[in-house]
C-alpha cells in the first residue's frame, strides 16, 4: 500500500534471484537445521559404536528402538513396560504435587511478608544448596523402603525451585505497581490480590517447569532405593545385566514423558496467562 | 478569584539510604495550585520533582512542612488524587478495559456500570476499539492513554502527571500534549504536570514552576503563561518566554 511496502517487495524479489539462493534458503530453514543436528548426532553415535570405543557399553541407535519394542512385549519383575512408566510417573506426580502445595505458598508468603521471610529464609537457605540425592539415606531411615522415601526425594528436588521462583516472582515486582492500587484507594489485601498474585504467576510457572525437570531427574535416584518397579528400576536392571540398549531405552522414556509433562505445563501457562507474548511451544 | 486547591508549605524530604546515609531530595519547596489550574513543574532529571509529586499524591510523607489539599493535610493516596506514572505501570495481565476499570473494581462497582464508566474514558482518550487489547500490544503513546483513562476513571479532584510522555518519540509526544490539552479542556481538573521539556511546559501550563538542577531540589521561579490555547510553538510570545526561562534557569546552573 505505502511506498515502503512496495520497496520491501522489490527487495524481496531481488533477494530471491541471488545466486546460491538454494543454499541460503536451506541454511535459513529451521527444519533443515533440526534434521542436520539429529543426523549429525546419530552419525557420530553410529561411528563411535562402529569403531568400538565403549565395547559392550554402547549399542547402535536402532537397537534402542528394538529394545523398547522388545520390552513392551515382555514383563520385567512382573510388570509391563507401561506399568513401570506409570509407577515412575505416579511417584513424580505425587512428589511434585506435594512440593507445589508446600513450596509455592511458602515462596509466596516469603515474598509478601518480610517477617515471614525473616523466619523461613535462613532455614530455606540451608536446605537450598543440598543436592536432593543426599536425602536418600535419611529418607530411608525415616520412611523405610516403600513408596514414601521415593516420593520424599522427588518432592525435595522439586521444592527448592518452586519456593525460589515464587519468592523472586513477588520480590521483583515493580513497587510502583502497588501505587496504582493505592491511588485507587485499595487496601493492602487488594494490593496482594490485584498485583502480587497475577504478577508472580509467570515466575511461578517458570518454577513449575524447572521443578518438574528436577523431579524427573530425581526419579532415578529415588528408584535406586530397593525398587522393584519404575523406569529407574529398568535402567538399573539394564546396568546389572550389561544391556546398554535397555539403559538407554529407560533414559529415553524418561525424557519422553518429562517432555510431554513440560509441554502440558506450557499449554496451561498459555491458557492462564494470555497476556504473555513470548511463550514458546518448545 | 479562584480557590487554592493544593498548597505545599515549606516541604522538605530526606531519604535514608542503606540505613544511615541521608539524602536531601527537596528543601523548602512552597507551591500553590488553584482550582482547575494547569500547573507545570519544570526541571532537569534528578531534581526531586517526582518526589514532590509523589508527596502531593500521598505516596510519600514530607520530612518537614505540609502538603494541603483544600486546606486539609494530605493523609495518603486515594481516589481523589489521580496519578499518571512515567513508566505507565499498567497491569500486564489485564486488558485495556481491565486496566481502566481497576479503581471501579476495587470499589465494588457492578460490572454493567463499570463498563459504562470505563467506556466513557476509553473513548475520551481515543482508545475505542482497543478495549480487549493487552498492554504489550499497544504502542507507548497508547499505553499512556490507558494510564490517563485509568486515573480519570476514579473521578479524581486533581490529576498528577509524572513526566507522562518522557518515553515517547518527539512526534508522538507533541500529539499527546495536544491530546492532554483537549482532555483537560473537556474534563476540567486541577492538574500538576511534571516534565523536563520546556516546550511541553509552555504548551500546556497556565503556570510553570522551575526547579534547580541539583539535590536538594529547590524552586527557582514561577512564570505565568498567559497565552491563548491551543498554543503555537512558533508564536512570538511563546518564544520570548521560552528564552526567558532558559536564560533564568541557566543563571542557577
Amino acid at each position: 500500500m505505502t511506498s515502503h511496502h512496495i520497496a520491501n517487495e522489490i527487495h524481496h524479489v531481488v533477494r530471491e534471484k541471488k545466486p546460491f539462493s538454494l543454499v541460503d534458503d536451506l541454511l535459513m530453514s529451521r527444519w533443515f537445521l533440526y534434521s542436520m543436528s539429529v543426523i549429525l548426532f546419530l552419525g557420530i553415535w553410529y561411528y563411535v559404536v562402529y569403531i568400538d570405543v565403549f565395547g559392550r557399553g554402547l549399542c547402535y541407535p536402532h537397537e534402542v528402538i528394538t529394545e523398547i519394542i522388545r520390552l513392551t512385549s515382555r514383563k520385567l519383575a512382573g510388570k509391563e513396560l507401561w506399568e513401570h512408566a506409570w509407577d515412575s510417573s505416579r511417584r513424580v506426580f505425587i512428589g511434585f504435587g506435594i512440593a507445589c502445595v508446600l513450596g509455592i505458598p511458602l515462596g509466596f508468603f516469603m515474598g509478601i511478608s518480610k517477617y515471614f521471610n525473616a523466619v523461613f529464609n535462613p532455614i530455606f537457605n540451608l536446605i537450598k544448596p543440598m543436592p536432593p540425592i543426599s536425602w536418600v539415606s535419611l529418607s530411608i531411615l525415616w520412611l523405610g523402603i516403600g513408596e514414601e522415601p521415593k516420593i520424599f526425594i522427588i518432592a525435595i528436588g522439586a521444592f527448592v525451585p518452586l519456593v525460589l521462583n515464587a519468592y523472586n516472582g513477588i520480590r521483583l515486582i515493580d513497587e510502583e505497581l502497588y501505587d496504582v492500587v493505592r491511588m485507587a484507594g485499595g487496601s493492602h489485601m487488594k494490593e496482594i490480590w490485584e498485583v502480587s498474585f497475577p504478577a508472580a504467576v509467570p515466575a511461578i510457572f517458570a518454577g513449575l517447569q524447572i521443578a518438574l525437570s528436577g523431579a524427573w531427574s530425581c526419579v532415578l535416584a529415588a528408584e535406586l532405593v530397593s525398587s522393584r518397579s519404575g523406569l529407574g528400576f529398568v535402567i538399573v536392571q539394564g546396568m546389572n545385566t550389561g544391556k546398554a540398549a535397555m539403559v538407554i531405552a529407560g533414559m529415553l522414556l524418561i525424557a519422553l514423558i518429562a517432555y510431554v509433562c513440560s509441554f502440558c505445563i506450557s499449554y496451561l501457562e498459555r491458557k492462564i496467562c494470555p497476556w504473555r507474548r513470548d511463550l514458546s511451544t518448545h | 478569584m479562584h480557590n487554592i486547591k493544593i498548597a505545599c508549605e515549606n516541604v522538605s524530604k530526606t531519604f535514608l539510604q542503606k540505613g544511615d546515609t541521608r539524602v536531601d531530595v527537596l528543601k523548602d519547596v512552597s507551591i500553590t495550585v488553584r482550582d482547575n489550574e494547569f500547573v507545570v513543574i519544570l526541571g532537569p532529571g534528578q531534581c526531586g520533582k517526582t518526589t514532590l509529586l509523589r508527596m502531593i499524591a500521598g505516596f510519600e510523607k514530607p520530612t518537614t512542612g505540609r502538603v494541603l489539599m483544600d486546606g486539609q493535610p494530605v493523609g495518603g493516596p486515594g481516589r481523589d488524587k489521580g496519578f499518571v506514572f512515567q513508566s505507565y505501570m499498567l497491569f500486564a495481565w489485564r486488558t485495556v478495559r481491565g486496566n481502566v476499570e481497576v479503581g471501579l473494581r476495587m470499589r465494588g462497582v457492578p460490572k454493567a456500570e463499570r463498563r459504562v464508566i470505563s467506556q466513557q474514558y476509553i473513548d475520551m482518550v481515543g482508545l475505542t476499539g482497543f478495549e480487549n487489547h493487552y498492554p504489550h500490544q499497544l504502542s507507548g503513546g497508547m499505553k499512556q492513554r490507558v494510564g490517563i483513562a485509568r486515573a480519570y476513571c476514579n473521578d479524581p479532584q486533581i490529576m498528577l502527571l509524572d513526566e507522562p510522555f518522557g518515553q515517547l518519540d518527539a512526534q508522538t509526544r507533541l500529539y499527546m500534549e495536544k491530546e492532554t490539552e483537549r482532555i483537560w479542556l473537556q474534563e476540567k481538573r486541577t492538574v500538576i504536570f511534571v516534565t523536563n521539556n520546556i516546550d511541553e511546559a509552555l504548551t500546556l501550563g497556565d503556570r510553570i514552576y522551575t526547579m534547580k538542577d541539583k539535590l536538594p531540589g529547590t524552586l527557582c521561579n514561577c512564570y505565568e503563561v498567559d497565552l491563548p490555547r491551543p498554543r503555537e510553538s512558533t508564536d512570538k510570545e511563546f518564544l520570548r518566554l521560552r528564552k526567558q526561562i532558559i536564560e533564568e534557569s541557566e543563571l542557577v546552573l
